[in-house]
């Protein structure tokens, strides 16, 4: 069986950064080894080490309306863009290209993006952005169940 | 005569929004800016009001690679008020606290955000590609300092477990074995790193600085001791406002701190070495010798250095503190509300921390003051500039521009915390 890791990244109190700790929480629900990541994204190479094929849903801002998803497969990373301005924390396009110069990137990382675009503190994501959610946690059962009957 | 002007935008490798102006007339430096443009962020407006117990962790969320230096400057700081006394095996748990910290924002600062300046990378992804081995090193280092932080308060950032008059909940003596193994290999890479970085090459390039530190009778500094310099400063924590002033310049958000009729001094590393030399544990002492690092140390590019040294301490004081553990008979200390005043100051990764709340009888916060490190650094930083720069004037602007980032992270400047990134801005005319 492929052991597969599902992470989630963002923040549950800042709109539609909620939005990978949403899919995560309903993953969790379904018995899925899913995990929530809010902190330095330098900790997600650690995280997927013992891990095969890695799925990784986190908010993005590529322009497209709100709760729109997009997906990557490994290298197509590449395109994915810091939007930090933080140096004291690496964000998940920073650690991805670091652990590639590391050569420690997990055998398959696939990326769901669910398109963001209102970030105050406290408030809840926008509705489109919670039946994204919805619908990439589904995406994503269905993709485990696929690759542990493998 | 032509005039230019050197901006950089966006600082980067430093913590927060900033920039920098230089401006050149011919050869002259005409003007240095460090801009802050991060927004104030009010903490100690929004800390009125509130319960005295809520500071630690309010504070905390000042900064997310040195919550716990908030968290000790707070509960310091109310402890005092309250006329707290601790049990010393919880002071102990602290200063273990503490090392944690120091552990995973030097070795983040060191490889991660410092080396490629002198190494001559763009940044840390890129220096990864020729240096796996030394980027790996600094990852693992970072874990067991976050890994202690996590054992001791529950989480990495933002930390759980502190509060006035001790911990919620302490940890057992086997817990904190299970860490001596990791802390070995770190204090071994730490001696590594003293030496590895020791053979950068460094800018020529010595200022006359006042060093201000906490110096302690018998320990390096982190959370006890008087705060001093080696221009004569000597005072408690309480009377800090008496010398110490915060400056609202037009260019920043962060206030910028002076001592009164001296104007910028120095804190972080530099000074804690310079003042504490002798409290240094024979290991890092040693290695310092061995690379011909002497106090006092007045190159600022040479702090890369004495950040080292100070990990190898951090290290040495944690397996010390480790090896001689007894949990305290109770995690905190009883705490019965009074009207007063509380003043602290400890030693945060990138120097002293002052925090001053004054709460009534019921614990209801009524004033706070919170003059972070890069606020005390960061007239200094200008400073530095404007005799640095100089002896850049020649070179392209490029040039000018990479040099002058290195200078400033220097200082380690976390300006999250002090408005509490940065572009650089080289205007020649």
């Amino acid at each position: 069986m492929v052991r597969v890791l599902v992470i989630g990244c963002g923040n549950r109190d800042r709109g539609d950064d909620a939005a990978g700790i949403l899919v995560v929480r309903r993953l969790q629900e379904r018995g899925v080894d899913a995990r929530e990541h809010s902190s330095d994204g330098l900790a997600l190479i650690d995280a997927w080490s013992t891990a095969e094929y890695v799925i990784l849903i986190d908010t993005v801002i590529t322009g497209a309306p709100p709760g729109t998803i997009s997906g990557a497969m490994g290298a197509d990373a590449a395109v994915l863009r810091s939007a930090t301005t933080s140096s004291h924390s690496f964000d998940v396009a920073a650690a991805i290209e670091l652990a590639r110069a590391l050569d420690r990137m997990p055998g398959s990382l696939k990326i769901y993006g669910i398109e963001g675009c209102a970030f105050e503190p406290g408030t809840e994501p926008q509705p489109a952005v919670l039946a994204a959610a919805e619908r990439v946690a589904s995406l994503v059962l269905a993709e485990v169940q696929r690759l542990q009957a493998a | 005569m032509p005039a230019k002007t050197i901006k950089v935008d966006m600082l980067t490798r430093v913590e927060g929004e900033g920039a920098l102006q230089i401006k050149f007339r011919g050869e002259r430096v005409e003007d240095v800016k460090l801009t802050i443009f991060e927004p104030p962020r009010m903490f100690e407006a929004f800390l009125r009001g509130r319960h005295a117990f809520e500071a630690p962790d309010i504070t905390a969320r000042i900064c997310g690679i040195c919550p716990i230096a908030y968290q000790m400057s707070a509960v310091h700081a109310i402890e005092k008020a309250l006329g707290v006394k601790v049990d010393p095996a919880v002071r102990e748990l602290r200063r273990l606290f503490y090392c944690g910290e120091w552990i995973e924002s030097h070795a983040l600062h060191i490889y991660m955000l410092h080396a490629p300046d002198f190494l001559g990378y763009a940044d840390a992804i890129e220096m990864a590609r020729d240096h796996p081995e030394k980027v790996n090193q600094a990852l693992r280092l970072k874990k067991i300092g976050n890994h202690l932080m996590t054992v001791l308060g529950g989480r990495e950032i933002h930390p759980i477990s502190v509060c006035v008059g001790g911990f919620y909940k302490v940890p057992t003596r086997a817990e904190l074995r299970e860490l001596v193994e990791d802390l070995k290999w770190a204090r071994e890479t730490a001696i590594e790193t003293v030496r590895l970085v020791s053979t950068f090459p460094f800018p020529d390039f010595e200022q006359d600085y006042e060093f201000v530190a906490l110096s302690h009778r018998d320990e390096y500094p982190l959370n006890k001791g008087r705060l001093v310099s080696n221009k004569g400063l000597d005072i408690e924590a309480s009377e800090y406002e008496e010398h110490f002033f915060e400056q609202h310049v037009k260019h920043s958000n962060a206030l910028q701190s002076q001592l009164r009729k001296r104007g910028s001094y120095l804190v972080g590393p530099m000074a804690r070495f310079n003042l504490n030399y002798d409290k240094l544990p024979e290991s890092a002492r040693q290695v310092a010798a061995d690379v011909g690092l002497k106090a006092p140390v007045l190159n600022p590019f040479r702090s890369i250095i004495v950040r080292a040294v100070e990990l190898v301490f951090a290290c040495e004081e944690a397996l010390r503190i480790i090896g001689e553990y007894e949990p305290p008979e109770a995690p905190r200390a009883k705490v019965r509300m009074r009207a007063g005043t509380g003043h602290a100051i400890t030693e945060a990764p990138r120097g002293i921390l002052y925090h001053r709340y004054q709460i009534d009888g019921e614990g209801k916060i009524l004033a706070a003051k919170i003059v972070p490190p890069t606020s005390q650094n960061q007239k200094r930083i200008e400073d530095d500039l404007w005799q640095f720069v100089p002896q850049l004037s020649a070179l392209p602007q490029e040039e000018i521009t990479l040099r002058c980032e290195q200078a400033v992270r220097n200082y380690d400047p976390c300006i999250s915390c002090a408005t509490h990134f940065l572009r650089l801005e080289i205007t020649r005319e």
